[in-house]
């Protein structure tokens, strides 16, 4: 019997009579109800920029103190306990077998995007070497996407988790174009997709590279907010 | 760079030992699947990595292992300062009982054969083991103490200390902030043994049969490999499982037997009750008379109880049951509460009259003066040693070495009855020794 892939229980997905008259293989999940539903889904109600759980439909503080760098993001859960022992260990410890508890969710949040080209947020050459993935395109199940960004700085003295806000922002350009990308992005929609958004700061940076790429217009999507 | 002491009978991913140790890859393959080489187990065709490495789920707490890792390992040398003069320093006496087990315990570690203390709860195994822990470090062996739980290591290490307080000792688990040192005596939880490899000459294994050891087989390898090829184990606990009971009649497993707690109180029996669809009933609010009459009655004497449900999501049910039928006073306790230390401290300190929890009080707690309830006991969860431990958290005190303990299932069920004969064959063998009924 299988087991859910975070809670280690046995896995008894409940069988509809639906499924049962369909005579197809059952669709096998991979972790259970209680386990997903610790996670929390973001709401139609959040902030129009970054994708914030909120209350209202207005443009939160945080999104404020950006003032003009405007960015469209959406998000598909919060980021509470759940999502960051979630993040722990499939990042951190490098458990990559946890991508697949983030596919199905990802897929259906890309169906109701609309873009052209889908540009994954790309992980240094130390941490690909460390981590073995990268953890954004691990979630991709087969979506087509184009790698158009390649990661200049490479003396990441700490990780971006690690920092407070204010270091956060002071954060310098980390991204290029590669040399493809001109002929991929001119005049096309972008969508960027990333783990977590906290600031903002690593999807403008990226976005910004983009729009000097020709692209038409960026948005992004990310796991957590 | 890691200390060449720190690697002594230890397995462990580095980027470079030191010259004299040996290094062997972390994942090898054999024949068309992998093996990890820390924790013996099997990769699935699925662990591998966009970067054409290969990892192991099954050891990932204790730090990613990948096909890019070398273990760096150090022959264990025994190399420790002699202890000074007086190795056991309890000052506590055995019971005659006690003495006789403890003289078997040390003659079968003479022989270096593996064991099996089987004492029932509450016969102070602890102390039983001191006597042939003293002769094993005093032959300068290298000595571990282990547990599946945390809480028992943590427990422990104080109670150690104080016995053998010449020993240099180190306490091993997953939340430890001290650095790792080289000590003869070590005291962690199972998981730490899979960072070891034929380092201890002898291995205490304590609740032997508690959740997870008992049904992992990871944690057994570990116990193996930890082990030296010439070295030895002691099991203890109270209620061993099918699997022990069958090495020890295979005679792989010596035994010594301890059917008598220290008071000389035969073990009380559980009385199984059968309350029909309580589950549902409960979904309704409400709980079956019987067993309100039941708790009613405790409460009206003062006698204080412990009530035992199979799930952490009955706990709050069952307790808005019993305040509508006006049982009030109790709190609830389970695994994730944060303030579970506090509230048995509480019930310790009498200022609560009974607690409603889960599996998770099965052992390990004392309470002076306590009666036990079971609810649903024929669910999955209550085990037949899980029910033996529960029966066991009553009459331990020698000042109230009697109580009750009840059962109440929807229908009888292989494992409660496995539990009663459990206890009457237990109780047999004390009642040949001298056992009291009361």
């Amino acid at each position: 019997m299988s087991k859910c892939l975070l809670c280690h229980q046995p896995l008894r997905p409940p069988m509809t009579l639906a499924q049962f008259w369909c005579w197809q293989p059952l669709p096998v999940p991979v972790v259970c109800q209680r386990c997903i539903q610790q996670f929390d889904r973001i709401s139609a109600t959040h902030c129009p920029q970054c994708g914030r759980q909120q209350t209202k439909m207005t443009v939160c503080h945080d999104c404020d103190r950006w003032g003009d760098q405007r960015l469209q993001n959406h998000a598909v859960y919060t980021y509470n306990e759940a999502m960051k022992a979630y993040m722990q260990q499939y990042k951190f410890q490098g458990d990559y077998a946890l991508r697949q508890v983030m596919m199905a969710p990802l897929q259906q949040a890309l169906m109701r995007e609309t873009y052209d080209v889908l540009v994954p947020i790309p992980v240094n050459q130390e941490t690909w070497q460390a981590r073995g993935f990268n953890q954004v395109t691990g979630w991709l199940r087969n979506q087509p996407f184009q790698q158009v960004l390649l990661v200049t700085a490479d003396h990441k003295e700490q990780p971006q988790s690690a920092k407070t806000r204010q270091q956060r922002l002071l954060t310098q350009q980390p991204f290029s174009l590669a040399p493809n990308a001109a002929r991929v992005l001119a005049g096309k929609q972008i969508l960027l997709l990333d783990d977590v958004y906290t600031t903002g700061r690593t999807l403008r940076h990226a976005a910004t590279q983009i729009y000097l790429g020709g692209a038409k217009a960026v948005t992004s999507l990310t796991l957590a907010r | 760079m890691c200390d060449e002491q720190d690697l002594f009978g230890r397995q462990l991913p580095l980027t470079n030992g030191p010259a004299n140790s040996r290094v062997r890859p972390a994942i090898v393959t054999i024949g068309r699947r992998r093996r990890c080489q820390r924790c013996q187990q099997w990769l699935l065709p699925t662990d591998c990595l966009p970067n054409q490495a290969w990892y192991c789920r099954q050891c990932l707490q204790l730090g990613r292992l990948t096909s890019h890792h070398k273990l760096y390992t150090i022959p264990e040398p025994n190399r420790f300062a002699p202890v000074a003069a007086p190795i056991l320093t309890w000052l506590g006496k055995l019971s005659p009982m006690q003495g006789t087990a403890a003289t078997g315990i040390l003659d079968l570690v003479r022989q270096q054969r593996h064991q099996l203390l089987w004492a029932v709860t509450g016969a102070g195994k602890t102390e039983i083991v001191y006597p042939a822990l003293a002769w094993a470090l005093a032959q300068h062996w290298r000595v571990a103490w282990v547990s599946p739980r945390v809480d028992v290591c943590l427990e422990l290490a104080p109670r150690l200390q104080q016995a053998f307080c010449h020993v240099p000792q180190a306490l091993l688990h997953g939340k430890q902030t001290r650095p790792y040192h080289y000590r003869q005596l070590t005291l962690c939880t199972t998981h730490q043994l899979l960072r070891f490899q034929s380092a201890f000459d002898w291995i205490i294994v304590d609740e032997v049969d508690a959740f997870p050891l008992a049904t992992s087989p990871l944690l057994q390898t570990a116990i193996a490999t930890a082990q030296k090829p010439t070295g030895s184990h002691l099991y203890l606990t109270a209620t061993p499982g099918e699997q022990l009971q069958r090495q020890v009649r295979q005679k792989k497993l010596a035994v010594t037997y301890l059917p008598l707690r220290y008071h000389g109180v035969l073990l009380p029996q559980i009385e199984v009750r059968l309350i029909w669809r309580w589950r549902e009933r409960l979904t309704k609010g409400r709980l079956a008379p019987r067993l309100i009459r039941q708790l009613q009655d405790y409460r009206q004497r003062g006698q204080r109880f412990l009530l035992f449900v199979p799930h952490v999501l009955d706990l709050k049910p069952v307790a808005q049951a019993l305040q509508r039928a006006g049982v009030t006073g109790g709190i609830t306790v389970h695994a994730a509460d944060g303030e579970r230390a506090a509230k048995v401290q509480a019930m310790r300190d009498r200022t609560i009259p009974f607690l409603i929890t889960t599996t998770i009080l099965e052992r390990g707690v004392t309470f002076p003066d306590i009666a036990v309830v079971v609810l649903g006991g024929d669910d999955a969860v209550f085990s037949t040693a899980a029910l033996v431990q529960i029966a066991g958290r009553v009459g331990r005190h020698q000042d109230f070495p009697t109580g009750e303990v009840t059962v109440y299932c929807h229908s009888q069920s292989r494992r409660v009855r496995l539990a009663q004969r459990m206890i009457a064959q237990l109780n047999r063998q004390g009642k040949r020794l001298g056992g009291r009924r009361q």
